[in-house]
């Protein structure tokens, strides 16, 4: 064991001190951050102020849409109706950056529409949303009642309403949360794919270059493979701690300083308020991929189960890598296994993918047990929320993935010791078949 | 005293080790021949118990080898291989705890060879950075870094200009002098004769023979002498008459030849330098023993007569 963490321990130093992983650990994140950036701006623009036309031909609103003044809008009113391709292109329209067409029958019908040049973000929508909602409110309850507006508010009570399959009744948080899922999953896959290279790289690279015989003098071949698998993983896991860690940070930053408005407590207040149900601030029109990012996904449980199925999952391929290195020589350089394996993990997504889209399928189901897609796949259905009663699976998924690790770690082994001193043989796929017999 | 005693080892079916029965003595340097493909190797990766045997027994000291040995041998294969991003400081920290070194016991290690070897500057440097010849020299310094008592080495000269071959040779005479068992597989006969007390000539994995260097060259020994001398060639042909056969002459200018003779009858060689030293300066004579290249050739030779 005190060889084993040797090994494993020089192997480590070695990742941690390349600039490879220095970069992969900065970029990686960074990338991911933006890709989510983009998912959170989707169809946004990022314009700080906005000129709005409100189109109100029976002066319904009184010329008075914000309550209060907000410095990031300037408000004028019309009572006119100005079509789309009039305000589009007359000049007199041309400094106006949105439309709000207040129709004549808004009060029963409540139909507006908002027009743009250029797509305005997510809280700006909600923004212009919540106050024509709220001075709606405000005409309705002094037309209509003889109610005060605090006392409206306090007994308006909007009507929850979501659609539910019976075969799937917590699939209601629709794809979205099983995307997520998916995004751990790929993560999962990448780590395997660049750490399960270096395992076969590592060791092709003692094998060739014959240091291989000096540390067979000094420790099994067992201690040199676990110690190399091990000190490549903790490699691996500190890369994925950077990430978590980066990620984070950059989601609470983006929380607070791109996006603060969305999370404004005077906005989120009065939301609840409009909503009633301080649950449910996902009833407004928020972002539903920001919703699902910071108020529905359950990390510490992804997290965990994340670790978990990494782990499983990194050394059962990572025997498989292993093998592939003790394979590769001078007289082959391995490409008859890594591609097999490359489209192995490319299938690996592929089921994924068919589990976002079918989690309840028989295929799913299987899917979920196989050792080789269940780490992508349980993470998805993990994402979609099991079922009381159905938890089992997942633990059982874990035992089969923590099964077939040992197993394959041990086939590994068997390959690698046969594998790492034949300096001149051609290893196929067939040798491998002779030397596990 | 190291026995590998009638190991047999096959490899993917093929028989590489026939029951090979050798004894490699403490304080002696044997040298392991033999072609390529003689099983040299796979004898040595059991010594290393990279490999078992699948038949008999190898042992140190009458005990059964076991993991526990690997802290007392010191293996240098003949295909040299470092970490090129790794220091020399590094490479010691690694290898020597691998082999049971305290750190503290490393590092004077370490600094008493560079010091000896005056390379400290070396230390910290990446063996990347370091010439080929350097980085073996720093593979031998780490072979022996942990005080092995069983070497084995695998080409030990390959690689070395003659002053490092020289201070390597030197290494190795004071580590036999310390009493430890060192194991050399080679290819250049003329390094075992130098070096070797001892030869194991190995082929088709069986031993051929196992005897100390000098009674295996005499064993083959074809009583041919050289003598080096000054004076006339004619004189000294005159002189032998017919009690001698000359094989070889070499002209070393300024009147002076070495020449390789053959004594015939009952002549020995006093007789022979009784015979020339009336007639020619003699400046060295001295019986020519045959080369270990010879001597294993003969050796197979008879070998496969017996068979």
């Amino acid at each position: 064991m005190k060889k084993l963490w040797i090994i494993a321990k020089r192997e480590l130093k070695e990742r941690v001190s390349s600039r490879s992983f220095l970069a992969f650990a900065l970029v990686g994140p960074l990338v991911l951050l933006a890709l989510i950036y983009i998912l959170f701006l989707l169809g946004g623009s990022e314009k700080k102020h906005w000129k709005v036309l409100v189109m109100d031909e029976e002066q319904i609103l009184n010329n008075t849409l914000f309550s209060s003044e907000d410095p990031n809008f300037s408000i004028d009113f019309i009572p006119l109706f100005i079509d789309y391709p009039v305000f589009a292109s007359e000049e007199k329209y041309q400094d106006y950056d949105l439309s709000i067409w207040v129709n004549e029958k808004i009060i029963t019908n409540k139909k507006a529409i908002i027009s743009y040049r250029e797509e305005p973000t997510e809280s700006v929508k909600r923004k212009l949303v919540y106050h024509l909602e709220r001075r709606l409110d405000e005409l309705m309850v002094s037309e209509f009642t003889d109610l005060s507006m605090q006392d409206y508010r306090a007994i308006k009570q909007p009507l929850s309403v979501s659609f539910k399959n019976v075969y799937d009744p917590r699939s209601e948080t629709s794809y979205l949360s099983g995307w997520v899922g998916y995004v751990f999953g790929m993560l999962i896959v990448l780590f395997l794919f660049l750490f399960g290279m270096t395992i076969t790289r590592s060791i092709s690279v003692e094998k060739n270059n014959r240091i291989i015989e000096v540390l067979l003098s000094s420790a099994s071949a067992n201690q040199i493979l676990g110690g190399k698998i091990l000190g490549i993983g903790i490699a691996a896991f500190i890369q994925f701690v950077f990430w978590i860690f980066l990620i984070g940070l950059g989601l609470f930053w983006m929380r607070l300083t791109i996006f603060p408005d969305w999370f404004d407590p005077a906005v989120l207040a009065a939301e609840l308020n409009a909503s009633g149900d301080p649950f449910d601030i996902s009833g407004s029109n928020a972002n539903n991929f920001v919703d699902l990012v910071y108020n529905q996904i359950n990390f510490g449980i992804m997290l965990l189960f994340f670790i978990l199925f990494f782990i499983g999952a990194y050394f059962f391929y990572g025997a498989i890598y292993a093998a592939i290195g003790a394979s590769i020589s001078g007289q082959s350089d391995g490409q008859q296994f890594i591609i097999p394996m490359s489209i192995v993990l490319i299938l690996v997504l592929g089921a994924g993918y068919f589990t976002v889209y079918y989690p309840l399928s028989a295929i799913t189901t299987t899917f979920s047990f196989l050792p080789f897609t269940s780490p992508v796949v349980m993470l998805i259905r993990l994402g979609n929320g099991f079922e009381p009663g159905e938890a089992w699976q997942i633990y059982f998924a874990l035992f089969l993935l923590y099964l077939f690790a040992v197993l394959t770690l041990r086939f590994g082994a068997r390959i690698y010791r046969k594998g790492v001193l034949a300096y001149h043989s051609n290893i196929t796929w067939a040798t491998w078949f002779k030397w596990l017999k | 005293m190291l026995s590998v005693e009638n190991v047999f080892k096959s490899i993917d079916k093929k028989e590489i080790i026939r029951g090979l029965s050798v004894n490699f003595e403490e304080g002696k340097i044997t040298g392991l021949l033999g072609p390529n493909g003689a099983g040299k190797t796979t004898l040595i990766r059991m010594i290393n118990q990279i490999l078992s045997p699948d038949k008999g027994v190898i042992s140190w000291q009458n005990k059964l080898m076991t993991p526990e040995n690997l802290t007392t041998i010191g293996y240098l294969p003949e295909e040299r291989g470092l970490y090129r991003n790794m220091s020399v400081l590094e490479h010691a920290l690694f290898f020597g705890a691998l082999k049971g070194m305290p750190q503290k016991n490393i590092l004077h290690q370490l600094d008493t060879w560079l010091e000896k070897w005056g390379i400290q500057d070396w230390k910290n440097k990446n063996i990347g950075a370091l010439s080929k010849g350097m980085a073996q020299k720093i593979q031998f310094l780490l072979t022996v870094l942990h005080q092995p008592t069983i070497l084995i080495l695998d080409e030990p000269f390959s690689g070395f200009d003659p002053v490092n071959i020289d201070l390597i040779r030197q290494e190795l005479l004071r580590l036999k002098a310390e009493g430890n068992t060192i194991i050399i597989s080679t290819h250049n006969m003329k390094s075992v004769e130098e070096i070797c007390d001892k030869a194991v000539m190995i082929n088709e994995g069986q031993k051929i023979a196992e005897e100390t260097v000098i009674n295996l060259q005499k064993a083959h020994k074809q009583d041919v002498f050289s003598v080096t001398f000054k004076g006339n060639m004619i004189a000294f042909a005159n002189a032998l008459w017919v009690g001698y056969e000359i094989v070889d002459k070499f002209d070393k200018g300024q009147d002076i030849f070495e020449v390789h003779l053959k004594t015939r009858r009952e002549n020995t060689f006093n007789d022979l330098l009784q015979t020339l030293i009336a007639h020619v300066e003699i400046i060295a004579a001295t019986e020519l023993l045959p080369s270990m290249e010879k001597v294993f050739l003969a050796e197979l030779q008879q070998k496969k007569k017996e068979e």
